[in-house]
């Protein structure tokens, strides 16, 4: 004979023993303050990130690429920013580099494909030094100047001049160890009153000499940008890798590091030690950057989407460009010093890779989680709140880092990610 | 070294397209080198490796910044510590398939060695990626390149062994990476 079914109130239950919750108690806010969670929507919604492209990333300064990719007068470089909009980098005959929105004003079309190359060398139906759109042969120099569109004067009688159709130009600025900013924001200050003095700790090691790119790699991975963006943002996390918590966590120290946050949304991890002997393979570290001991790591993350870490030999740096709310470009560049010796180059190589390359031991698994993140989050999942709580004196386990990135996105914009619906 | 030809292009003496048994044992240890890997015997691998000359390395050419670029160098000693940590990370456990098809050996006689060009596609059977109840058991292909080995065919029936691995990936954009070496 069956026992009788005895439905017990798990609402009851939650509150009595917290342990598992039912919906009603899943659903409630946590009970911190609002700045210390945020509502999943703010990775989800469709209209949040809309917003956040025309609030944020249409107006901040972003890095899009290495001044090493272009080093030569008439070097172009092709990219994408905030979105999915395209641009250009040119290093004109002045050697400056200028950006210009990639796209035709005559009928839309992309100007220059390809990801790099010189404008030495013409298109098939261009002149050289020039950038030549393939549906009409229009061709423009490299300041962006409209040089050329075929029968002008027959097709347009003075209607349409050259001078009316040059380029959309873009604030453009090199800095912090040579990389490309730009700024779609045509009344935006200059860059370094975005940065608002975060790179000051990072100075000596970025721009004492010049840098050089060794690494590229990309990947378009089914995540919100944020998400991949705070795996910089806490340390909290290396208890997933087996390196970190192995060796790292164990080292003395350890839970001394401290972060640092900056106006803008912008937050540090200084100087810290690691102890490399314990690192298989990594024993005989040599090769640094100027100003950094040969076993030092400082970490910076710009706010909204790039994240600067130098560690020993080689300097990565991770730009994301926001594609959907589920899906984000990720580029990821290590660099070395102009100067090395090709010995020397090849084991700033071998050390980026270990960690950072594809089949590094650390990349493999952040990439997994943010997109196991997304997967669990996605809209209608029942996901509710993050918590971003842990207050530990701004030390390597805090989410001070979390907490100051959403304080600059709630300035920008105009509300709590604890309550993001408009 | 063996190279296929010279710095002009002309073909060595020393250098000969491989007979019919040196192409079968050339053949047989790339093969055999995939069985093992897409089956996760990594000790098996490592023994179709030369232990004191092995290097194995991952590189591609990126347009992007117009130069090859190496993801991945290692010795026999650390591959061994790759696939002895494997049990340690967290990671996408989905198989990797290598398919393989061996298309040029050339070997040199005086020094007892060969190279081989090997066409390769590596196809990934989701398990744990992304959405396991939506996405397991899902194949697309992962990467393509080619394998460029260096092989010490030996003679008096030594074991083929491969002296040196070089991945050529033609594939730059490879989703989360991995922590299984093509």
């Amino acid at each position: 004979m069956n026992e009788p079914v005895v439905e017990e109130d798990s609402q009851v239950r939650g509150e009595r023993d917290r342990g598992a919750r039912n919906l009603e108690l899943w659903s409630r806010p946590p009970q911190l303050p609002d700045t210390h969670y945020v509502d999943t929507r703010v990775y989800t919604d469709r209209s949040i990130f809309s917003e956040e492209i025309e609030q944020i990333f249409d107006r901040v300064w972003l890095p899009v690429c290495h001044e090493s990719e272009l080093p030569d007068a008439y070097d172009f470089r092709t990219s994408g920013v905030a979105g999915t909009k395209p641009i250009v980098m040119v290093r004109g005959p002045d050697r400056r580099i200028r950006t210009f929105l990639n796209v035709c004003p005559h009928r839309g079309n992309t100007i220059v494909r390809s990801p790099a190359g010189s404008l030495t060398k013409a298109e098939p139906s261009g002149n050289p030094k020039h950038m030549t759109c393939m549906f009409h042969g229009w061709q423009f120099d490299a300041l962006g100047r409209c040089a050329e569109i075929p029968r002008e004067e027959q097709g347009y009688q003075g209607r349409v001049c050259k001078t009316d159709v040059g380029l959309r130009e873009i604030r453009t600025e090199v800095a912090h160890g040579g990389f490309v900013w730009v700024n779609l924001d045509d009344r935006c200050g200059p860059l370094a009153g975005h940065v608002a003095g975060a790179f000051d700790f990072m100075a000596q090691e970025l721009d004492t000499e010049p840098l050089e790119i060794f690494h590229y790699q990309k990947a378009i991975i089914r995540t919100n940008y944020k998400l991949w963006h705070e795996t910089s943002r806490e340390f909290y996390h290396d208890y997933m890798h087996y390196h970190n918590r192995a060796t790292g966590m164990l080292q003395k120290g350890y839970y001394d590091r401290k972060y640092t946050v900056f106006d803008n949304g912008h937050a540090a991890t200084g100087l810290t030690t690691i102890a490399y002997d314990a690192y298989e393979g990594s024993k005989d570290r040599l090769l640094t950057f100027p100003g950094m001991p040969r076993n030092g790591w400082k970490q910076l993350n710009i706010f909204p989407a790039c994240t600067y870490s130098l560690r020993t030999s080689c300097l990565r740096v991770s730009v994301m460009t926001p594609i959907s709310e589920r899906e984000t470009l990720i580029e990821i560049r290590g660099l070395g010093l102009k100067s090395d010796t090709p010995g020397e180059r090849e084991e700033r190589i071998a050390d980026h890779g270990t960690i950072w390359g594809p089949f590094g031991r650390n990349l493999h698994e952040d990439l997994l989680v943010v997109q196991n993140q997304a997967v669990a989050m996605r809209e209608g999942s029942g996901s509710k709140y993050l918590i971003m709580a842990r207050e530990e004196n701004s030390t390597i386990h805090d989410e001070i880092g979390l907490r100051s990135y959403f304080a600059e996105w709630s300035r920008r914009m105009g509300r709590m990610a604890s309550d993001p619906m408009p | 070294m063996v190279a296929p030809h010279g710095p002009h292009g002309e073909r060595s003496d020393a250098v000969t397209s491989a007979d019919s048994e040196t192409r079968q044992r050339v053949d047989e240890l790339i093969y055999e080198s995939c069985l093992a890997l897409n089956g996760g015997d990594w000790n098996s691998y490592l023994a179709l490796c030369d232990p004191r000359d092995f290097r194995y390395r991952i590189v591609n050419f990126s347009p992007e910044i117009r130069r090859e670029q190496c993801w991945m160098d290692r010795d026999w000693k650390g591959m061994k510590s790759i696939f002895d940590l494997l049990p340690k990370h967290n990671s996408d456990h989905s198989p990797l398939t290598r398919h393989a098809t061996v298309y040029k050996i050339v070997c040199d006689r005086e020094g007892g060695e060969a190279a081989a060009t090997t066409l390769v596609a590596i196809y990934r059977t989701q398990l744990d990626g992304v959405n396991s109840h939506f996405e397991s058991g899902q194949t697309s292909l992962f990467a393509v390149g080619k394998y460029e080995d260096r092989i010490r065919v030996g003679a008096n029936g030594d074991a083929a062994l491969l002296l040196s691995r070089t991945v050529r990936l033609d594939t730059r954009q490879i989703d989360i990476g991995s922590h299984y070496p093509f």
